[in-house]
């Protein structure tokens, strides 16, 4: 004996301190910012209010990228390619998905953020990371 | 058992809506004020123990989101859920810890984000076959049990409703508080809209945004880092059957708590709660249930709870002061909830308590419960 | 500080539960407007909803006895705020009556409807009677709720 059921709930999170300059940098400005900690020298993507290492706070706030590089990559059936991007300037990956590729994408290959024309304080505010020009896919 | 003791606490400004903070910041507010507290730093902290109630928020692995908030990237780190005991649970899983010998210092965080989920649907949530169909959350569930137990001892509607008001009246005295209201009167109380008969809007706690911290440490390290260590004298839990229909009148009898007291009271060496406490923090989301558990605590006869709020017994010049903080009623972020009662209880014996502060507290209760299912009772004091 | 931002979104939830053998046995019942408790065969107390074991004395159960759809309306509430109903995904219309009832038969409780919404009307010790549905689809809203008996 079975018995199934649905409903639909809404939720509504906080970006919080750092995530709501994050996404605002992204809208207003098309930058990405992370955090350099002071103590353990270590730049974090994307923004955050501590240092995950050393547990410092707060950080330095920086810009990084718009170019990087893909450290994995990963396609779906419908062909989004999805990615571990390590931007230039930063020690940890960010991840997003991948656009206008040529072929399949590979590790270490160059990329850069390009940002959606419509942007909402939204991560998808970068619509995707592209190959750098010149960079071979 | 190694002897254990609070060394620290911090909990962050609690509110309807913290928006101006992620979970993850949150947690961080109230452990970094934990540390400051026991002037300790990340580095000394062996494991982390996380409290909250992860469906409300629709969040999974709470812990792993918020674990690094709490100092606890790169080491030992669980997660405890029990409805409303998540933070006295997870309060007694660090004393555990550290009453065994494995740690020394464990960090204990509670919290709950409530304005970012659906906390009364989450509680619908029950056995899909049996009582989800009817499940009205804790509003409806708490408002059976009242019934039963007004019609047992007698208890009026004036009376809970000054249990809401002495809730609201010390929670103006904590700077933390959600709800702060110094003139609140019971016939406000009374004429609050009605959620559940015959429970109203201001018998019932709020849902608040928040975090709370403690830092346990066993005896060595206890002695240095605190000239009144609040030491664990005993800590109790006790589970229930699954149904509310298993629990034979359940705020007249609670068997779940009066077992942990039982218990915790046996460990501690206490005869009569009612004069060997001198503060007791407990875990009340309803008016009424504060009166049950006087009850159910051994602070009075059954039947006797009444008037022990009518003359004032509870009350901050009282005998036996609960609740200074303003309790539950006052602020609710669940997860925390519990690990708020514990924090002040120990911030009474360690003589922090700033205006909400009972004078010459040396022994001090702390309880817990969750929704029918589980109870925590916990004592702590000034000495070992 | 930037102003805070928000990410709302809506989150779809579906359940698949398989039912125990006992409730199985149970909702089988109930479509033919039969409830069935299950026996300790230790402590005496008659089960419902009906369950493999005994909480209280670890005794696995297999005693099915028979339960009346009258009982004891051994607590009440009228409740007033708006629910989510988990089990249709609409809100639940306000007020309405709640009650646990003591069926005649079984030892424990039922959470269920009461016709009955003024709380003038309502009282513990009433007798209640079940009022089933036209169409019995084996669950236990089969019930629509339990009026009071004058
Ligand atoms: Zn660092
Ligand atoms: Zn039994």
């Amino acid at each position: 004996m079975i018995r199934e059921s649905a409903i639909r709930i809404p939720f509504r999170y906080a970006a919080g301190g750092a995530g709501s300059r994050f996404l605002a940098a992204l809208r207003d400005e098309r930058r990405i910012l992370g955090a350099r900690c002071d103590g353990c020298r270590r730049v974090f993507a994307p923004l955050r209010s501590f240092c995950s290492s050393c547990g410092a706070s707060p950080l330095e706030e920086i810009a990084l990228g718009p170019g990087g590089r893909v450290e994995a990559w990963t396609a779906r059936a419908d062909g989004t390619v999805f990615a571990l991007v390590r931007l230039d300037g930063a020690d940890t990956a960010l991840l997003h998905r991948l656009v206008g590729l040529p072929g399949e994408p590979r590790r270490g290959m160059r990329v850069r953020a390009r940002f959606a024309a419509e942007r909402r304080a939204s991560i998808l505010d970068i619509a995707g990371f592209e190959p750098e020009e010149g960079a071979s896919a | 058992m190694n002897p254990v003791a609070i060394v620290g606490t911090g909990q962050t400004r609690h509110a309807r809506a913290r928006d101006d903070a992620s979970q993850a910041e949150l947690v961080r507010e109230a452990a970094a004020r934990a540390l400051e507290d026991a002037a300790i730093e990340p580095r000394d902290i062996d494991a982390v123990v996380i409290a909250n109630m992860e469906l409300f928020e629709g969040r999974a692995w709470p812990e792993l989101w918020v674990g690094e908030a709490a100092f606890a990237a790169g080491k030992p780190c669980v997660k405890v859920a029990t409805g409303g005991t998540s933070g006295t649970s997870g309060c007694i899983a660090g004393i555990h810890q550290v009453a065994s010998g494995l740690f020394d210092i464990v960090l204990v965080v509670g919290f709950e984000k409530h304005s970012e989920g659906h906390t009364q649907t989450g509680m619908t949530l029950t056995d899909p076959y049996w009582d989800r169909a009817v499940a009205s959350g804790a509003v409806g569930n708490f408002a059976l049990s009242v019934s039963q137990y007004m019609a047992e001892r007698g208890t009026t509607e004036r009376q809970a409703a000054q249990v809401a008001v002495k809730a609201r009246r010390n929670a103006a005295r904590n700077p933390y508080a959600h709800l702060q209201m110094p003139a609140l009167t019971v016939e406000e109380v009374l004429a609050s809209k009605p959620l559940a008969h015959p429970l109203r809007m201001l018998d019932m706690c709020p849902q608040s945004d928040g975090a709370c911290a403690i830092v346990v440490a066993s005896g060595t390290r206890a002695r240095k880092l605190n000239p009144r260590p609040a030491w664990v004298r005993a800590a109790a839990t006790r589970h229930e059957q699954p149904f509310i229909g298993d629990i034979e009148r359940r705020l007249a009898t609670m068997r779940t708590l009066r077992e942990a007291a039982r218990e915790a009271y046996a460990g501690a060496g206490i005869g009569n709660p009612l004069k060997e406490l001198d503060v007791a923090e407990i875990y009340e989301p309803v008016s009424y249930a504060e009166l049950a558990w006087y009850e159910a605590l051994g602070f009075c006869e059954e039947g006797q709870a009444g008037r022990l709020i009518e003359e004032g017994v509870t009350e901050m010049g009282g005998e036996l002061p609960v609740n200074p903080s303003g309790g539950v009623l006052s602020t609710n972020p669940v997860g925390a909830s519990g690990v708020i009662r514990v924090a002040e209880a120990a911030l009474q014996i360690h003589g922090r308590g700033g205006e909400r502060q009972v004078d010459g507290v040396r022994t001090a209760l702390a309880t817990g419960y969750g929704v029918y299912a589980w109870a925590d009772a916990i004592v702590l004091a000034d000495r070992p | 500080m930037s102003a805070p931002v928000h990410v709302a979104l809506e989150m779809d939830q579906s359940w698949r539960y398989a039912a125990p053998a006992a409730m199985a046995r149970f909702c089988a019942g109930l479509k033919e407007r039969r409830i069935e408790a299950l026996r300790c065969g230790g402590c005496g107390r008659r089960y419902l909803p009906p369950r493999p074991v005994c909480g209280n004395c670890h005794l696995p159960l297999a005693d099915w006895v028979p339960v009346a759809d009258e009982g004891r309306l051994e607590a009440w509430t009228v409740v007033h705020v708006p629910i989510l109903d988990p089990r249709t995904g609409r809100m639940r219309e306000a007020p309405y009556g709640m009650g646990l009832v003591r069926l005649d038969g079984a030892d424990t409780t039922l959470n269920h409807f009461l016709a009955q919404s003024d709380p003038a009307r309502l009282a513990i010790g009433q007798r209640v009677r079940a009022v089933w549905r036209e169409q019995l689809a084996g669950a236990i809203d089969d019930i629509r709720h339990f009026e009071v008996l004058a």
